[in-house]
C-alpha cells in the first residue's frame, strides 16, 4: 500500500466514523473532524472524499430541507459503509499498535544505545 | 429530495450573499463544474450547494474560500469532477433529441421564408432531394457538435485566470471566427453536394408549416419536461 493510499483509508475512516455517529453535512462533518484535532484535513479534501465514499455507495447523501430553511445534504452510512468501516477500523488496529511500540520506545531505546 | 431546478434557484439566491473575492472563487468554479455537460446535473448541482453553504458558513468567520478549498481552484474542481458520477444515457437521449428536432425547426423555417422570395424572382421552386438533405442535414449537426465542444472548451480556459479581458476578447473573437466558418462551410456544401436518390416537387408553404411544426414540438416539450 503506497502512502497516499494509506492516507486514503485513514481519511475515509475518520469521514465514514463521524457520519456513523448522526448523520450530518458538509460543514458540521468539517467542524467535527477539526475538533478531534484533525487539522489537516481541510474543506478542500472533504468534498472530493465525500463524492468519492458515495460513489463507492458507503454513504448515502440525501438534500433535505433544514430548519432554519435551506436545504442541507446530509449523509448517512449505508449497511456497506458499516462493513467498510469495521474493516478499516480492524485494519487500523493492526497497523496502529506495531507502529506506536515502535515509535513510542524509540526515545528510551536510543538513550539507552548511547549510554552503552 | 430537492430538484436540480430548485437547486439552481437557491444558488442564485444566495451567491449575491458571497463576498466579491469569494464570488470570483466561487463563481468560475460554478461555471466550470456546469459546463461539464457529460456530468450528472443532479449531482452536480448538489455539490456546487454543499461549497456554497460551506463558504457562506466560513465567511461568517473571516475565512477566504482560498483558506478553505486552497489556492489552486482548478485543481480543486478537476478534483470534484473526477468524482462526480456520469449522467445516465436515458437523460441525454431526450435532451440531445430536443436539440436536433430545434436545428431542423429552424433550418426548415429559413429555407421556408425564403421560398416565396424565389418565387417572387418567378424562378421554379428546385425539387426536394431527400438523401441530399438529410446529409446536408447530418453535416452541419456534426459541425455545431464540434463548434459546442469548442466553445465549451474556450469557455473553460477563460475561467481561472486573472486577465478576464484580454481572455473575453480571445473568446468572442473565437466564436466570430467560427460563426464564419459555419456560413462558408454550408453555402459550399449546398452548392457542391451532388443531387442524389429520389426527387420531388412540393407546395412552397411545406418546409415552413413543417419548420413552426418542429419549433412547436421543440416548445412544447421543453415546458412539458419543467413540470
Amino acid at each position: 500500500m503506497s502512502r497516499s493510499q494509506l492516507l486514503k483509508g485513514i481519511l475515509d475512516g475518520c469521514v465514514l466514523a463521524v457520519i456513523e455517529k448522526e448523520p450530518v453535512y458538509g460543514y458540521i462533518l468539517s467542524k467535527k473532524l477539526q475538533e478531534t484535532g484533525l487539522l489537516d484535513i481541510s474543506e478542500g479534501t472533504l468534498y472530493p472524499v465525500l463524492l468519492r465514499l458515495q460513489k463507492n455507495g458507503w454513504i448515502r447523501g440525501e438534500m433535505r430541507p433544514s430548519d432554519t430553511g435551506p436545504s442541507r445534504k446530509y449523509y448517512e452510512l449505508t449497511e456497506t459503509g458499516k462493513a467498510a468501516l469495521d474493516e478499516i477500523t480492524a485494519e487500523w488496529q493492526q497497523i496502529s499498535e506495531p507502529v506506536n511500540l515502535l515509535l513510542k520506545g524509540r526515545n528510551s531505546d536510543g538513550i539507552r544505545e548511547t549510554a552503552n | 429530495m430537492v430538484s436540480a431546478k430548485q437547486l439552481i434557484e437557491e444558488n442564485n439566491r444566495k451567491r449575491e450573499e458571497l463576498t466579491p473575492e469569494n464570488e470570483k472563487y466561487y463563481g468560475d468554479l460554478l461555471i466550470y463544474i456546469r459546463l461539464q455537460l457529460t456530468l450528472s446535473e443532479q449531482q452536480s448541482e448538489e455539490v456546487l450547494m454543499e461549497l456554497l453553504d460551506h463558504l457562506l458558513e466560513g465567511q461568517k468567520e473571516n475565512k477566504t474560500a482560498e483558506e478553505m478549498f486552497g489556492g489552486d481552484p482548478k485543481a480543486f474542481a478537476d478534483e470534484i469532477i473526477r468524482q462526480l458520477p456520469k449522467e445516465e444515457k436515458r437523460n441525454m437521449i431526450p435532451f440531445i433529441t430536443r436539440i436536433v428536432i430545434m436545428l431542423a425547426g429552424i433550418q426548415l423555417v429559413i429555407n421556408g421564408i425564403g421560398l416565396p422570395l424565389w418565387i417572387h424572382f418567378q424562378k421554379p421552386i428546385p425539387d426536394f432531394y431527400p438523401v441530399t438533405a438529410a446529409i446536408n442535414f447530418c453535416i452541419s449537426l456534426l459541425y455545431i457538435a464540434f463548434a459546442m465542444w469548442y466553445v465549451l472548451l474556450s469557455l473553460k480556459k477563460t475561467l481561472f485566470s486573472g486577465d478576464t479581458k484580454r481572455n473575453n476578447i480571445i473568446f468572442y473573437l473565437k466564436i466570430y471566427l467560427g460563426v464564419c466558418l459555419f456560413l462558408a462551410i454550408s453555402i459550399l456544401t449546398d452548392k457542391f453536394m451532388p443531387k442524389i436518390g429520389p426527387s420531388f416537387s412540393y407546395p412552397w408553404w411545406l418546409p415552413l408549416i413543417s419548420g413552426v411544426l418542429c419549433l412547436g414540438i421543440y416548445y412544447l416539450w421543453g415546458k412539458a419536461a419543467k413540470t
